[in-house]
């Protein structure tokens, strides 16, 4: 990017100095629309895709308001430096999962609340490669997108310098480099890097979106290590300190608290005219030239699912069946080793270390794609999972968990196939608005149980190799992405690659549903990035922007 | 807890509060409430006083509803599943030993629950033996690992803001942290 990132987006700017982490002023001057105001776009979701959309419009000038389900919240009351009390950061309405490989969902990946999952996601934020856009036409497997590594290429660097991201040079996909140095490693990260470099595989210090050093008003990290408890120091970047503050200093409303329903459109003319959503109790209805879901993975399926009429009987955008198909997660075993030595892998940032020497299909083995290595840093209640996954309860657990400063943790990314039958549907339950539930049937192929296996044998090689006497393997799930993907046409996806759907000229997605391949990649960045993308084609007027 | 004036406040606040007495049972029956704690002390090995009121925590959870987002589609939401199962608890140590539960020996109890854990993905009363196991241990830990009496035993020094951290790295410590007394000491390493 040719220009500086404060005249970009000034967020970080925005935010106090003073040791307190809101700008209360520039929420209580900001401006508010009136429901019948026709505004020229309402966003459902103020998360990683939302908020960098409100953000990109409302600086262009766009009269924009995204709504979100849950809270604006206020790192210094809201947020608290323990486990169990950051319970209220997930979503954990009702849902139902099925399946022969449900997916459990509130903590381990949905979001409540301006932020959005980004808000208890770890802070790694790798680019895809450029091989993740074209697996189908160069691996046989999974999709190929209706655009290239090329046409984010921008947006990712832009993204790096707005969150900011701190790393050492990446040598996998397309290398670059990143805006900020790499972070100093805790004992988590060392041990990793020590085992690794016997083996012969690279690994490196990155890439975390926690700026090393002071980035505008936001304070260095002190290597607290609770950043899955949303980051109370204001040092993690999550979109309600990186994109949310220079959105409202630019007139944009983020108007928390209101629970879309659905999504009207108008039977004659086929065009989005607004969404109903429910706040504080009563029905409401903002009117909009424009319509943009960012709901994410399980809950924009769910809303456009839920907001069927005589034109969409099956539900929105969905005359081709493909409204919450393709939805994946990535298989994420933890591999854990003891150490005699002390480790304690709760000092530090969860993310330290990665590893993409798998990433890309290794025609030597009998699976396609791969998978990445990370380090994580279960605290004592993940902890627990993880110990008591083995089986061990009782006198056997409490022994076990009393060792917990000489355990350090790997775990894996690996890359599982979207597949048509892993999907959202609606199920007979409904929630408090008498909205039926979200049904999320998930199961693995072989190519995916492969892949677990392969990256549990890598992570244990590490951890023997760094001097290990105990290996003990929990097997999780992680992240979402698909459920209304991009494609070419509308026979295979949801949306263009614009991010416009295809049967409502002015209703676009921006969220991780519109990723059709995964990548064994956490997908904060490229959410991001997506959503960056459609927002400058938006702005361009590519797809008719205000006039 | 010599280390909560350097917490903040909003943090101190929900940590102080899980050491006071905890409010009466909302959830459970009575005779719920003993199934319960005799099961959660098995599976968390707390055989003595104090103990982390687990059985209470739990309970204020499930009147809140305060479930973890989800539910497998062959299990009942979880305040039901913790009242089917416990009652299946029961109905196993009647048939068995001709009393709840709570009223057997703890061999007994121990018996009961490890055949429970034995079945895997096999068959309990009409439920997957494996998700029942999951619900029962995933509550379980929740509930104690959030507690400081737990902290203190696995050294963990807890919330750590806005102080944080300056030794990292393997063998570094920080004034605050105790040394493991007795690091070779693998209390899992067989026959040691």
């Amino acid at each position: 990017m040719s220009t500086d990132v404060r005249d970009r987006n000034g967020s970080a700017w925005l935010i106090p100095n003073d040791g307190t982490r809101t700008n209360h002023r520039l929420r209580r001057d900001m401006r508010r629309f009136d429901d019948t105001d026709e505004i020229d776009l309402v966003i459902v979701g103020c998360g990683a895709g939302g908020s960098v959309l409100l953000q990109r419009l409302a600086r262009a000038g766009w009269r924009v308001a995204a709504l979100d389900a849950g809270p604006f919240w206020d790192p210094d009351t809201d947020w608290f430096s323990d486990e169990a009390a950051s319970h209220h950061l997930y979503w954990t309405e009702p849902r139902v999962i099925t399946g022969t490989d449900p997916v459990p969902l509130g903590s381990n990946n949905s979001g409540r609340g301006v932020g959005g999952s980004m808000v208890h996601y770890a802070g790694y934020t790798p680019r895809f490669h450029p091989s993740d856009f074209a697996t189908f036409s160069q691996d046989g497997v999974g999709a190929d997108w209706p655009l290239s590594y090329g046409d984010l290429r921008p947006y990712y660097t832009a993204i790096e310098e707005e969150l900011p991201v701190a790393g050492e040079h990446w040598p996998w996909g397309d290398p670059h480099g990143y805006p900020h140095r790499p972070h100093p490693v805790g004992g988590n990260g060392e041990v990793f890097l020590r085992g690794a470099r016997k083996l012969g595989i690279t690994a490196k210090v990155g890439p975390v979106a926690i700026p090393n050093g002071r980035f505008g008003n936001r304070p260095h990290c002190i290597y607290r290590g609770f950043c899955l408890q949303g980051c109370k120091v204001n040092a993690k970047a999550s979109p309600l300190i990186s994109h949310i503050p220079d959105a409202l200093a630019h007139g944009g409303e983020v108007r928390a608290d209101a629970m879309v329903t659905r999504v009207a459109v108008d039977e004659r003319t086929g065009r989005a005219t607004g969404v109903h959503y429910v706040r504080g109790g009563r029905e409401r209805f903002q009117r909009a030239r424009m319509v943009a879901v960012a709901g994410y993975s399980i809950e924009t399926p769910r809303l456009l699912l839920n907001s069927s009429s005589s034109r969409f009987p099956d539900g929105l955008c969905n005359d081709f069946d493909q409204v919450g198909r393709y939805l994946m997660v990535q298989g994420a075993p933890q591999t854990a080793g003891r150490f005699d030595d002390e480790v304690r892998m709760y000092k530090a940032p969860p993310p330290e270390v990665s590893s993409e020497h798998f990433y890309e299909t290794d025609r030597a083995q009998p699976y396609r794609r791969g998978f990445s290595i990370q380090n994580v840093s279960p605290l004592p209640i993940t902890w627990a999972e993880h110990v008591a996954a083995q089986g061990h309860w009782g006198r056997a657990l409490r022994d076990y968990m009393t060792d917990y400063v000489h355990w350090c943790c790997l775990g894996a990314l690996c890359e599982f196939l979207p597949q048509a039958g892993n999907r959202i549907t609606l199920d007979e339950e409904t929630d408090r608005h008498g909205l039926p539930v979200a049904r999320f049937s998930y199961s693995q192929c072989d190519n995916d149980t492969q892949l677990l296996h392969a990256a549990q044998r890598v992570m244990e090689d590490i951890l023997h190799a760094a001097g290990a006497d105990e290996v003990i393997t929990i097997q999780r799930f992680a992240h979402l992405v698909g459920g209304a993907r991009m494609a070419a046409d509308e026979r295979h996806g949801v949306v263009d690659g614009t991010c416009r759907s295809f049967a409502v000229p002015n209703l676009y997605i921006t969220d991780g549903s519109v990723l059709p391949t995964q990548g064994s990649a956490n997908p904060a960045l490229t959410i991001m990035a997506v959503a960056a993308r459609a927002a400058g084609l938006l702005q361009a007027g590519a797809r008719g922007g205000p006039s | 807890m010599s280390q909560l004036p350097h917490w903040d406040a909003a943090t101190a606040a929900v940590v102080e509060s899980r050491l006071g007495p905890p409010p009466a049972p909302r959830f459970f029956s009575p005779a719920e409430e003993a199934t319960a704690s005799a099961l959660l002390d098995l599976i968390l090995g707390q055989d003595e006083e104090p103990r982390v009121p687990v059985t209470a925590m739990i309970d204020v959870r499930l009147a809140e509803g305060e479930t973890d987002g989800w539910r497998y589609a062959d299990m009942p939401e979880d305040g039901q599943a913790w009242r089917d199962t416990l009652a299946c608890l029961d109905a196993d140590a009647q048939a068995k030993y001709g009393s709840g539960f709570a009223g057997c020996p703890a061999a007994d109890q121990r018996g009961l629950i490890q055949s429970v854990q034995d079945l895997g993905s096999g068959d309990w009363h009409g439920l997957p033996a494996a998700r029942v196991w999951s619900l029962w241990t995933r509550y379980a830990c929740t509930a104690f690992y959030a507690h400081p009496w737990a902290w203190n035993e696995m050294g963990f020094p807890g919330p750590a803001y806005p102080r944080g951290y300056k030794n990292k790295g393997v063998g570094r410590r920080e004034p605050f942290e105790a040394a493991d007394r007795h690091p070779a000491e693998d209390p899992v390493r067989e026959g040691e």
